[in-house]
């Protein structure tokens, strides 16, 4: 299934790129989304779908953007 | 003493006179620097219903026990006084080398009263205290008058200074220091200006007293290069704070068209990524070695110093989206001397009373050009229109009315900061319980919120949260003046702060020593509010009424069809006050302050209102 992978800040440096399609296996998780783009489990981050944040072991949807940021605190 | 010079400078501008004073060790461990010293002295020495841009009011800079001190992010100062905005106690704090200057000159504190009969800078090198004319600059920008002063006494001094907007006392007018640092949004500059005190100059050359000099060099030189090292490492610095906004806009918490929306297409226009790709420098305060400013070439070829909370309500929320015209805006209010988000708050709330139909008007959002002029009209608080504008959005409503003011967008009269909270509850209850109006220096929640919480929750554990950061980010870091971004941004330890304080008091603090002194800060500056305010209430903590209309929710996106609801929102409040042990009003019981070792403060409070 096709998905939106959208990434923050120093994100975009560790992983070169900012936004992209990518398609997945039906059934994969946010986290399992971490472990195919190689994200540093241990950093802080904050994972939303469709603008709400959604927790590792939740299933994502063919459709889904998902926002992979930093814990930005706000200056 | 160690950690404190011991002394205050006190100068009158009225006499032309000053004096150095002292204060005892027992006084600087209960109040300890920065805003705990400047909360302490205004409410000691005004008197209630003071015009805040009268002689009467005072005008202060307050140092902390490791300003001047090679240490992480130290270069920085707190400018207070009764704010013009509020009408309650005000402060902001900003990079300056008058940080490390005044403490090297023998002084921990500034304050300034009186009002000078001609344009005058301050001049302070050690012992020696001058009058001087500033007529010269009168009417200049800040950007002139900075190079002005330099040009006199090199660029290694600490100056402070104010643009026309401080001058005609726009009542959001800043303070301004090197070429590309404020502070003061509650109208510290006005204040200055009111005292026609066009300038601040300070050379201070003698050692400052610390317990333990040789450690703290060696710990502190040590640490500035780790910060430096975890930063790079993170890579934090390269959007710097304007990476939050490409996530605000995902996550619907982007103002737009004065807070009406949460998110735009074209955000991304004006982003962390797009701010990198235009960079021309990189800007950082004295002691800093994560710097944040990052520097563009604005329309106009002008170098323009950027950082989210300043695009975002002078771009989205304007619905400008060219960098280099956001840029251009930001750089008239930093040369005006006006806070660059109040600024862009009057501005989108003018184009929404137009569009609402309460005024008459041919400025509409997305007009740069238009904005431009506009400013330099509030700058030269031009009648009618530049005029009314430089009173901020709540005096404004207030003339217009037609219902402007439910989206007059301001907390106790000052403009919120740029999180659109029409459903982020701890976050709107941070703006809303702010002790200086609706700053998001106090306690930025957002992410704790949206991580931690359900979104929909109006539970105590976002009242704590909100305290918890406030005791961090508008106690510790406003009393001991330091920068908070080492600890926010890249993860150095808090721990380290109380590690910095005893190595140079000799005190054997820890972090809740830190813990009390935040508490007993902000029950002192709810005192200050009760003296000015009698008749308060609660309603003085709630958030802007259009984020409660049902009306203004968004239509899509995430969070469509949700909004505030008032209810919630005041059992929210209601935990917060239980935490802190307020009545109903918000203001600390007699309990509370007594605990706090505010009793004489208490009585002082009660010959103006009633205490519970």
């Amino acid at each position: 299934m096709r998905i939106t992978v959208k990434l923050i800040g120093p994100f975009i440096r560790a992983f070169g790129f900012s936004e992209k399609d990518m398609d997945v296996p039906p059934g994969t998780t946010a986290d399992g989304l971490l472990g195919v783009l190689a994200v540093d489990r241990s950093r802080p981050k904050i994972v939303t779908r469709n603008g709400r944040a959604i927790a590792p072991g939740e299933e994502l949807q063919a459709g889904d953007r998902v926002v992979i940021s930093p814990i930005y605190s706000g200056g | 003493m160690n950690g404190w010079t011991g002394h205050i400078l006190r100068v009158d501008l009225t006499k032309k006179t000053y004096k150095k004073e002292s204060f005892t060790e027992e006084w600087a461990r209960k109040w300890v620097g920065g805003r705990g010293f400047a909360a302490k002295i205004l409410y000691d020495e005004l008197k209630p219903g003071v015009d805040p841009l009268g002689p009467d009011n005072k005008f202060i800079v307050a140092l902390g026990p490791i300003a001047g001190i090679p240490a992480p992010n130290t270069g920085k100062a707190v400018v207070a006084g009764k704010s013009p905005m509020t009408g309650g106690y005000g402060d902001g704090n900003l990079g300056t080398r008058v940080a490390e200057h005044l403490r090297k000159a023998g002084y921990d504190a500034l304050i300034v009263e009186g009002r000078a009969d001609r344009p005058t800078m301050l001049a302070i090198e050690d012992d020696k205290v001058e009058f001087l004319p500033a007529d010269e600059v009168w009417g200049k920008g800040t950007y002139e008058t900075n190079d002005w002063i330099y040009a006199k006494y090199g660029k290694g001094v600490g100056v402070l200074n104010i643009g026309q907007g401080g001058e005609n006392m726009v009542r959001y007018a800043v303070v301004r220091s090197l070429e590309g640092r404020a502070g003061g949004r509650t109208g510290m500059g006005a204040v200055m200006g009111s005292k026609r005190l066009k300038a601040v100059v300070v050379k201070g050359t003698k050692p400052i007293p610390q317990a333990d000099p040789a450690g703290m060099k060696k710990t502190g030189t040590g640490d500035l290069r780790e910060v430096h090292r975890i930063d790079k490492e993170s890579g934090w610095s390269i959007q710097s704070t304007n990476g939050v906004l490409a996530w605000c806009n995902e996550v619907a918490a982007l103002p737009v068209r004065n807070f009406r929306k949460t998110h735009h297409p074209d955000a991304w226009k004006v982003d962390g990524e797009r701010l990198n790709d235009a960079r021309i420098a990189t800007y950082g305060c004295p002691n800093c070695t994560m710097r944040c400013g990052i520097t563009i070439h604005d329309d106009e070829g002008r170098e323009s110093e950027l950082d989210y909370e300043n695009i975002a309500l002078l771009g989205p929320n304007l619905e400008i989206f060219d960098l280099p015209e956001v840029g251009s805006l930001n750089y008239l209010c930093d040369d005006y001397g006006i806070d660059t988000m109040s600024g862009g708050c009057v501005l989108s709330f003018y184009a929404d009373a137009i569009d609402q139909g309460a005024v008459a008007g041919d400025y509409r959002f997305g007009d740069a050009a238009a904005s431009k002029k506009l400013l330099g009209m509030i700058a030269r608080r031009e009648k009618p229109l530049g005029d009314l504008l430089a009173e901020g959005t709540m005096r404004a409503a207030r003339a217009y009315g037609k219902g402007t003011e439910a989206y007059a967008m301001q907390v106790k009269g000052l403009e919120v900061a740029a999180y659109n909270c029409k459903f982020i509850p701890g976050m709107a209850l941070a703006f809303g319980v702010s002790p200086i109006g609706a700053h998001h220096k106090e306690s930025w929640v957002i992410t704790f919120e949206l991580k931690s919480t359900s979104r929909e929750s109006y539970g105590p554990e976002k009242a704590q949260k909100v305290i918890d950061l406030q005791r961090i980010r508008g106690g510790l870091f406003e009393f001991i003046v330091s920068c908070r971004f080492p600890w926010v941004e890249v993860g150095w330890g808090l721990e380290n702060y109380p590690k910095y304080f005893n190595l140079v008091s000799g005190l054997d603090w820890t972090l809740d020593d830190f813990w009390t002194v935040s508490d007993r800060i902000y029950a002192l500056i709810k005192l200050f509010w009760l003296r000015e305010y009698p008749q308060t209430d609660r309603k003085l903590d709630y958030p802007p009424a259009v984020w409660f209309d049902p009306s203004n929710a968004d239509t899509e996106g995430p969070i469509a069809g949700q909004i505030l609801e008032y209810d919630k929102y005041d059992g929210l409040l209601q935990h917060y006050y239980d935490i802190r042990g307020y009545d109903r009003r918000g203001i600390p019981t007699r309990s509370t302050l007594d605990k706090l070792g505010l009793a004489e403060e208490a009585r002082a409070a009660e010959k103006f209102g009633s205490l519970t």
